[in-house]
């Protein structure tokens, strides 16, 4: 409870508008003359100019200041907002100032985003999650200042404002493949939820039910959990090379050692611990006067499923849906390295090539969709509580 | 409309109910008690074959209810537990609803009759209806357990201990409350307790059960007076003649009282009075106000003068009074008798202590 005490909300807002105020010393846009050269570094009142950079200040110093004062709705939405616009100048300026820099250099000469602009970005998230937390009995602000800013640099972006930045320059030279990659992605980490969910639910009631099925089925999912994924995708390796050359038609539905199918099989591995996990404890938690009264009120057993245990289950089970899911957002990176495409893909090849720029045309679209993919499951188990029933977040 | 023959379970060697049978009459309550283990709560969830005898028959209404399909059955009898198992993800109405639900009623009928119910258990519709398991207190709940257990009308009501997790005086309420409901609705009552007075003041029968089997079966009257045994002896414990008086109610024993107005002269009090040593003081419209001494009228000039005030709620009985709360207050006053009213707090008569022995040698024959 002393921690509880210490660590409010005020104090990771303090935090956040600090880092915030840490981002100034350092670089914000790199200024190189080809893809793979070092660059001058520029600070922030070089890159953006000073009426931008004081601006800049004095947001996060109203941020500090606000973060100090007594918590409140009004200083809550205002630190939201601050901290929103923040973002959205660095954004823009970082556009603007790219397209000024680059049109000074040569056709091969490239801008890219520095530490600077990463810290504001942290310190950006942390104030907003410290604002959210204090907004939480006010849905419509709490959604405001979650996604405004995010939404205009989307906006931002779309509308080629930062075309001229080196992480831009990397998409538009390969469009197509990031489209090819992103569904990859996509058709990679949501089939092995849904597939996680489609096998990891029954197990969870089988574990609830049985007594002597809950402990391997629990051995086998948390054994599998400690496997390091990179070591799991390598060890499917070997027998799925074993199993195509055996059976030459399973090469015809694209299963071979590397690829999608070790993948995919991984994946769903992985997704079986918290959705068994979360199916057994929702089951298990439940009041067993609650059963009995509806067993001896003269509910079939099915009937006390379907009516009892699946509504009150039903919020824990999609929460081990939803943390499996954001989960598999971020192995999937990691399956590219077996050629089975996907955001990571990209990683790799920025990896390989000592391109930065393509780490983060990879990165920052794997936690874009992580973030996203989190929001969309954590309303879903919001609508899927019943009322009636004490709600969580 | 029950029977039990010979029923047993066992579990592995051990005999959890051992050889019981019973025989409970329509509109009967019959109570189920014993210490812990004795199988009371086992033999109760035998009749809704929440647990299957290992042998033995149970007989509702002359049909074995080893025949039927279990939810059938069970959707002829009223189950109502302790912990209640209200379903939190449902409002009060649809918990009450749930039974009548699987028996396909339509809609307006179940309407009606959770209404219904939610009034007969004292709670208002339009304020409890909508309302969820969570924001209910204790006592509330148990209600709601009831007016579910009671939705489709069943016959037959088992109960186990229904009234047990709430505090002694929403307890006492609570049974007050099912007291009345049963006058009403003349159901078939299984009520498993371990509350000894529980028993006494809701059954028609007790069965007492000891290690799973039938040691009396009898009405709390003969039980308190005839015990079948020394375990039944102590059981019911050495204060039996107390608890008696509790089945006892005061209507049958009230006398007239003498009784003086307070804007009385201290000689009409004393005509009144008579032989007696005091009298009770009513006011104009017969509401009783407190008694007055024939000693202290020697020195007053009027009632008003000498009267001794009374909280009529501490002292003064209601008609519906047993005679252990008379006998309660007479120790607790240091009275040698009690005066009974009315709703309005009019005096009817008065209870002595004199007749609080005679009942109790009369329950000794």
């Amino acid at each position: 409870m002393m921690i509880r005490q210490w660590v409010t909300t005020n104090s990771v807002a303090v935090t956040g508008s600090f880092i915030g105020l840490c981002s100034l010393p350092f670089g914000w846009l790199t200024l190189k003359t080809s893809r793979l050269a070092a660059g001058t570094s520029l600070r922030l009142w070089d890159a953006y100019g000073w009426s931008v950079a004081a601006a800049i200040i004095i947001l996060w110093l109203i941020c500090l200041a606000l973060s100090l004062a007594e918590r409140n709705r009004w200083r809550s939405i205002a630190t939201g907002i601050a901290a929103n616009v923040v973002l959205i100048l660095t954004f823009i300026f970082a556009g603007l100032n790219a397209n000024r820099l680059a049109a000074t250099g040569s056709e091969f000469a490239r801008v890219s985003l520095s530490a600077g602009v990463w810290v504001t970005i942290a310190a950006v998230y942390v104030l907003l999650f410290a604002a959210r937390q204090s907004l939480h009995n006010d849905r419509v602000w709490q959604n405001v200042i979650s996604w405004i800013g995010l939404a205009a640099v989307v906006t931002l972006l779309l509308t080629g404002g930062l075309n001229s930045l080196s992480v831009v320059q990397e998409f538009i030279g390969r469009e197509s493949r990031f489209q090819q990659e992103m569904i990859k992605h996509v058709l990679l980490f949501g089939g092995s939820v849904i597939a996680g969910t489609i096998i990891g639910i029954p197990l969870g009631i089988w574990a609830a039910r049985n007594r002597r099925a809950e402990k391997p089925i629990f051995y086998f999912a948390n054994i599998t959990q400690t496997i390091p994924s990179l070591a799991l995708f390598g060890l499917l390796i070997a027998p799925l090379s074993a199993l195509s050359f055996a059976f030459p038609a399973l090469r015809e539905f694209g299963i071979r050692g590397v690829g999608a199918a070790p993948a995919l099989i991984a994946l769903i591995i992985y997704s079986l611990l918290p959705i068994v996990r979360n199916t057994f404890v929702g089951l298990r938690q439940l009041d067993p006067a609650v059963i009995d009264a509806g067993l001896g009120m003269g509910m079939s057993r099915p009937q006390v499923f379907r009516r009892l245990e699946i509504p009150l289950a039903a919020p824990l089970v999609l929460e081990g849906v939803r943390t499996a899911s954001v989960q598999a957002v971020g192995l999937t990176a990691v399956a590219a390295l077996i050629g089975a495409g996907g955001l990571g893909w990209f990683v790799f090849q920025g990896l390989g090539q000592a391109a930065p720029d393509l780490i983060i045309l990879g990165a920052i679209p794997i936690i874009i969709l992580a973030l996203v993919v989190d929001a969309v499951m954590r309303k879903i188990v919001r609508l899927s509580t019943p009322k009636g029933l004490a709600t969580g977040t | 409309m029950i029977k039990l023959e010979q029923v047993t379970k066992k579990y592995g060697e051990t005999a959890a109910v051992n050889g019981f049978s019973l025989e409970v009459n329509e509109g009967e309550v019959c109570v189920l008690i014993g210490p812990s283990g004795c199988g009371k709560t086992t033999t109760l969830r035998m009749i809704n074959r929440l647990i299957e005898p290992t042998s033995g028959r149970i007989l509702v209404n002359g049909r074995d209810t080893g025949q039927a399909k279990p939810e059938q059955l069970r959707r002829s009898i009223g189950y109502a537990i302790q912990s209640v198992g209200l379903f939190p993800h449902l409002t009060v109405a649809a918990n009450i609803a749930t039974v009548p639900e699987l028996l396909h009623w339509d809609k307006s009928r179940i309407a009606r009759r959770v209404e219904e119910l939610l009034t007969l258990v004292g709670l208002p519709p339009a304020e409890y209806a909508a309302k969820y398991p969570n924001q209910l207190s204790g006592g509330e709940a148990q209600r709601i357990g009831v007016a579910r257990a009671l939705a489709a009308d069943p016959p037959i009501l088992l109960m186990d201990e229904p009234f047990g997790a709430v505090d002694p005086l929403t307890r006492e309420r609570l049974q007050t409350q099912f007291a009345a409901i049963q006058q009403e609705l003349k159901k078939t009552v299984i009520l498993v307790t371990h509350d000894l007075d529980e028993a006494i003041r809701l059954a028609d029968r007790i069965a007492i059960m000891a290690a799973g089997k039938l040691v009396q079966y009898d009405t709390p009257e003969t039980i308190l007076s005839r015990p079948a045994n020394k375990f039944v002896h102590d059981f019911v414990g050495t204060d039996r003649a107390l608890k008696r008086l509790s089945r006892i109610n005061v209507e049958r024993f009230i006398r007239p009282a003498a009784s003086v107005a307070l804007s009385a002269s201290a000689r009409e009090a004393k005509t009144a009075i008579g032989g007696k040593r005091s009298a009770w003081v009513v006011d104009e419209g017969g509401q009783l106000l407190g008694w007055i001494d024939k000693a202290s009228l020697s020195e007053a000039t009027s009632v008003r003068q000498a009267v001794v005030a009374l909280d009529t709620k501490d002292i003064a009985l209601m008609r519906c009074a047993t005679l252990r709360e008379a006998l309660s207050r007479m120790l607790g006053q240091g009275l040698k008798s009690i005066p009974v009213v009315d709703e309005n707090s009019r005096l009817i008569g008065e209870v002595t202590l004199g007749d609080v022995e005679a009942a109790t040698a009369e329950a000794e024959e």
